[in-house]
């Protein structure tokens, strides 16, 4: 089974995420920060990764380059509220990412980039 | 009798300690007991949230079944603060979600309790709950109560009248502009960000009548309020309206101008235009930013304009002017400045002497 | 006839104290219900402006963090990283190296893979020491991040610095070693983006004390209160005074003084007013009433605002000794700018600020540490002369302790009650033990700092800022804090 992992702090978009990466035929771990992050967890080899970028103590491009190194994943998409044009543009511009979707989001958009 | 007075004293400024100790103690054992409460009503309303947009298969949410659930965590009309709770969740989630999603949860909303408990509240007298009132009105999307809104756009209280503005937005759109620019009272900055974006999101094909109608009013908020709206749809060919306010007297309908006009890529007549207001602005640090954008935006150095002001704007701009030309490669011109500079410090010097 | 001077002088001076008591009393009375007032209100309009409605919203305002940086070799790299991570969309931040000697402007160079650029023609719109260069990173996730190298000049002239090279509408000047609350830049904003009628110039929050807590990442992971007395007594005395005085001030308008260690700024109305003033010590004061005064003069409604959140967290002294040396420095800046603005005594054109604001911070926070040290003199001559009557003396002395421990009692409630940092029943009990401890074991101390303070004024004695050894936040080992 493939595996997903969902980072959001927002526990309503976090089971709303969980739920749809289940029903996506993904074996899903959901937390609501990094620091829930455990030893199993970094020796995973994620599928997918569904993230929010806003944590304590990293700022959000560095989050983005530091997961890369953390957590062995194929494929990256963040789901945030700081999801300005130029956020967005930054972000896509570290290359580290598949996906940028600010909120309010389509969980259609999510669902293509998963299936 | 002094003493007998000051021993009273003692005695009651004792009793009143004791009171604040009684209300520290009630306050962390309630907001202990509050705080578990609220989490089960989150984590319940989560699950329901996501079973219902995303049910198992060949298994319908059932409406029921969901109604018992919320009941058994405390959502009865007795508990009006747990309602308050679910309404602020319901808020929440509807704000964060779009697509069929949206519409799968506003069903789900109407489905559920409570009842018709928003439109109340725009009878109370306190501010704060008429303008949550307003706030989930327009959030949940009542639009039959669009008309009490427009009443209360002028309200005397700063988050009532804000809200109610909002809310004019949501329903009405463009032809909210009808009202918005003639309002009594001035805007915030965070009413006019909120208005353009709730504009964006929902109105994305700009009605450009009502907007043009728009342009009459005299009142700065409404300018900026229009400068914002012409930046985030992008209306080139309505910049004109912003180049008008690049030398305002008002220091925050400039600095709104400047900000509004910087994401735009301007043609040389537009630039000309900007260039004559420049020396019209009063303040250096918003001349130092029509500068950079000059320099971000033009193909080529204007360099009679540039002299000008190297040869007689004051230190500030001299110096940016310096930098553009030199990191554009007129470096003799720089040099010819300081050396002229160098050679009247000198010659005054000597005369001095 | 000698006998009748010293009655005389006992009781023109008991009459005194009393006015003067009385005064103060009804200040913090007025205080309360104020302060109280306005943490409810900035409460109820915080429902409508969330944290995520201005994480996501585009046009707010954009922020530059200033932070001078002098030899902290030891925490930069850390300090630097967590105030990277701060949430704010459009935000820029300036380390400015003030001249170190030790190497901290190589670890920046190193950790963050900066290069210097072309800063020739760097407008300085305030004057500062020279500028040597300023670096960028090569890397982009640390794209936001400039450090300016400039040749000492102290904190002000370090802050004056970044004032200048900022290119953003508001400025918060901090201390590099400050842990700031993650969401606080989204907070500050908050009333920039809601006020209608006024400008405002400046926002504060409230500082809290946070030796022998946790921190993680530059991040306060676990608050814990102070194992120490003096540093334990310094958490009360913050909470009293953000909750109660700036709070309360911040509600009428007559705040004079954000802190130095936390306050955000229009920047356009600090260039205008020239910066920080770099010859005196207490240059936040110094500015605010500054530009209030600019703002009187040039007939601009504005605002001076205090938000009632914790948002800024650093260390206090520890030992009686720094302690001493602070409250020193802090009673010499008060002095010094109560004296380079003493035009403002009862002016009329300042308004309330003439009127009223600058007269309290002359009578009560200038006056008040020589108000109480005459009061202790006094108490020692009039004991040997045998004026006093003790009985009634005592039952004084409780009365008025115990009005004390009332405002600190009911400022911890106010705290415990909209704030949840110390939110154990062992800690309340421990603030309270701490601020009924206050008067007998560390408020002599103040006085002795701030009178030491006014005497070096006096007397022209010649002194600096004067050294604080910080410990720093260093992160603790794992097991450690997952101990704790």
């Amino acid at each position: 089974m493939r595996k997903a992992l969902v980072i959001q702090e927002d526990l309503i978009i976090l089971k709303i995420l969980e739920r749809l990466v289940i029903l996506n035929q993904y074996d899903c771990r959901a937390i609501r920060s990094i620091n829930d992050l455990d030893i199993e967890d970094q020796s995973e080899n994620f599928d997918i990764i569904i993230s929010d970028i806003l944590f304590d103590g990293i700022a959000p491009l560095d989050f983005v380059f530091q997961i890369q190194e953390i957590i062995l994943h194929k494929s990256l998409i963040i789901v945030t509220n700081m999801g300005q044009k130029k956020i967005e543009k930054e972000i896509l511009a570290s290359k580290n990412v598949s996906g940028f979707f600010p909120i309010p989001l389509d969980m259609d958009h999510i669902q293509k980039l998963i299936a | 009798m002094e003493e007998e007075i000051l021993k009273l004293l003692i005695q009651l400024l004792l009793i009143t300690l004791i009171i604040i100790y009684g209300a520290i103690a009630y306050t962390m054992l309630y907001r202990k007991w509050r705080t578990s409460r609220l989490k089960i009503i989150e984590s319940t309303f989560a699950k329901i949230c996501s079973l219902f947009l995303y049910p198992n298969p060949n298994l319908e949410p059932n409406l029921i079944e969901i109604q018992r659930e919320l009941k058994s965590v405390g959502i009865v009309p007795s508990k009006p603060r747990n309602v308050q709770y679910l309404i602020d969740l319901m808020i929440r989630t509807q704000r964060s979600i779009l697509g069929v999603n949206y519409i799968k949860l506003k069903t789900l909303f109407t489905q559920i309790p409570p009842y018709g408990a928003s439109a109340s509240k725009l009878n109370s007298k306190k501010w704060y709950i008429k303008a949550r009132g307003i706030r989930e009105i327009y959030e949940m999307d009542q639009s039959q109560y669009t008309r009490d809104l427009i009443k209360l756009r002028n309200s005397d209280n700063i988050y009532v009248r804000r809200e109610a503005q909002i809310g004019i937005v949501i329903f009405l759109g463009w032809k909210s502009l009808r009202f918005l620019p003639y309002l009594k009272r001035q805007m915030t900055l965070w009413q006019q960000i909120k208005i353009v974006e709730k504009l964006y999101d929902l109105y994305p094909v700009p009605d450009l009548n009502h907007l043009r109608r728009a342009y009459n009013s005299d009142r700065p908020y409404a300018n900026e309020l229009i400068m914002r709206i012409i930046r985030k749809f992008h209306l080139t060919e309505d910049i004109a309206y912003i180049i008008q306010f690049i030398d305002n007297p008002k220091f925050e309908t400039r600095e709104a101008a400047i900000y509004c006009i910087s994401s735009f890529l301007l043609d040389e007549d537009q630039i000309g235009e900007i260039k004559e207001k420049f020396y019209n602005i009063s303040n250096t640090e918003q001349q130092l930013m029509l500068l950079k954008y000059f320099q971000r935006i033009s193909m080529e150095i204007d360099l009679p304009f540039y002299k000008d002001l190297l040869y007689n704007g004051n230190d500030s701009i001299k110096l940016s002017t310096a930098d553009i030309l030199w990191s554009n490669g007129y470096k003799e011109e720089v040099q010819d400045y300081y050396y002229q500079q160098y050679t009247q410090k000198a010659n005054s010097d000597f005369i001095s002497v | 006839m000698e006998i009748d001077l010293y009655y005389y002088i006992f009781w023109a001076l008991n009459y005194f104290f009393l006015f003067y008591g009385l005064c103060l009393t009804a200040l913090y009375f007025f205080a309360i219900l104020l302060s109280n007032r306005s943490v409810t209100r900035n409460k109820r309009k915080a429902r409508f402006l969330q944290v995520n409605d201005i994480v996501s919203a585009s046009d707010i305002p954009s922020i530059t963090l200033i932070a001078p940086a002098f030899n902290e070799s030891r925490t930069i790299v850390e300090n630097v990283k967590s105030l990277l991570a701060l949430q704010y969309p459009f935000y820029e931040l300036i380390i400015v190296n003030d001249g170190s000697t030790d190497n901290t402007l190589k670890l920046l160079v190193d950790k963050y893979d900066l290069e210097p650029f072309d800063s020739t023609f760097i407008t300085q719109p305030i004057p500062t020491s020279t500028v040597n260069k300023i670096y960028r990173s090569r890397k982009l996730q640390y794209k936001q991040l400039t450090v300016i190298d400039k040749n000492n000049g102290g904190k002000s002239d370090a802050n004056n610095a970044g004032i200048n090279f900022a290119a953003t509408e508001l400025v918060l000047c901090t201390d590099a070693d400050c842990i700031i609350e993650q969401d606080a830049l989204l907070k500050m904003v908050r009333p920039y983006l809601e006020e209608f009628d006024q400008e405002i110039v400046a926002c504060g929050a409230a500082i809290g004390i946070i030796n022998d807590s946790v921190v993680k990442n530059g991040v306060v992971e676990k608050l814990r209160l102070p194992d120490r007395l003096i540093p334990m007594i310094q958490v009360v005395e913050y909470i009293r005074a953000f909750l109660l005085g700036r709070m309360a001030w911040s509600e009428i308008n007559g705040v004079m003084l954000v802190s130095g260690a936390f306050g955000l700024y229009a920047r356009n109305r600090v260039i205008e007013v020239n910066g920080f003033n770099i010859h005196t010590v207490g240059e936040d004061l110094e500015l605010g009433i500054r530009l209030r005064k600019h703002m009187e003069e040039i007939k601009v409604p504005y605002k001076m605002v205090y938000l009632p959140e914790t948002l800024c967290w650093t260390e206090a002294p520890d030992t009686i000794n720094v302690l001493i040396k602070q409250r020193d420095r802090w009673a010499r800046g008060l002095w010094e700018t109560m004296g380079l603005h003493k035009d403002l005594f009862f002016n009329r054109k300042y308004r309330d600020m003439g009127l009223f604001y600058y007269p309290y911070w002359m009578f009560f926070e200038l006056g008040a540490p020589i108000v109480e040290f005459i009061g202790l003199l006094s108490l020692i001559i009039f004991t040997f002369l045998g004026l006093i009557n003790w009985s009634i003396a005592i039952l004084l002395f409780t009365s008025v302790y115990l009005l004390g421990c009332i405002f600190s009692t009911i400022s911890i409630f106010i705290y415990v009650k909209n704030f949840k940092h110390y939110n154990t029943g062992k800690d309340v009990v421990e603030l309270l033990l701490a601020a009924y401890l206050e008067p007998f074991v560390y408020h002599p101390i103040l006085i002795l700092g701030q009178i030491q303070g006014y005497y070096k004024k006096i007397f022209g004695v010649k002194s600096g800022w004067g050294n604080m050894d910080r410990k720093g936040f260093q992160t603790l080992p794992k097991e450690k804090a997952d101990r704790s």
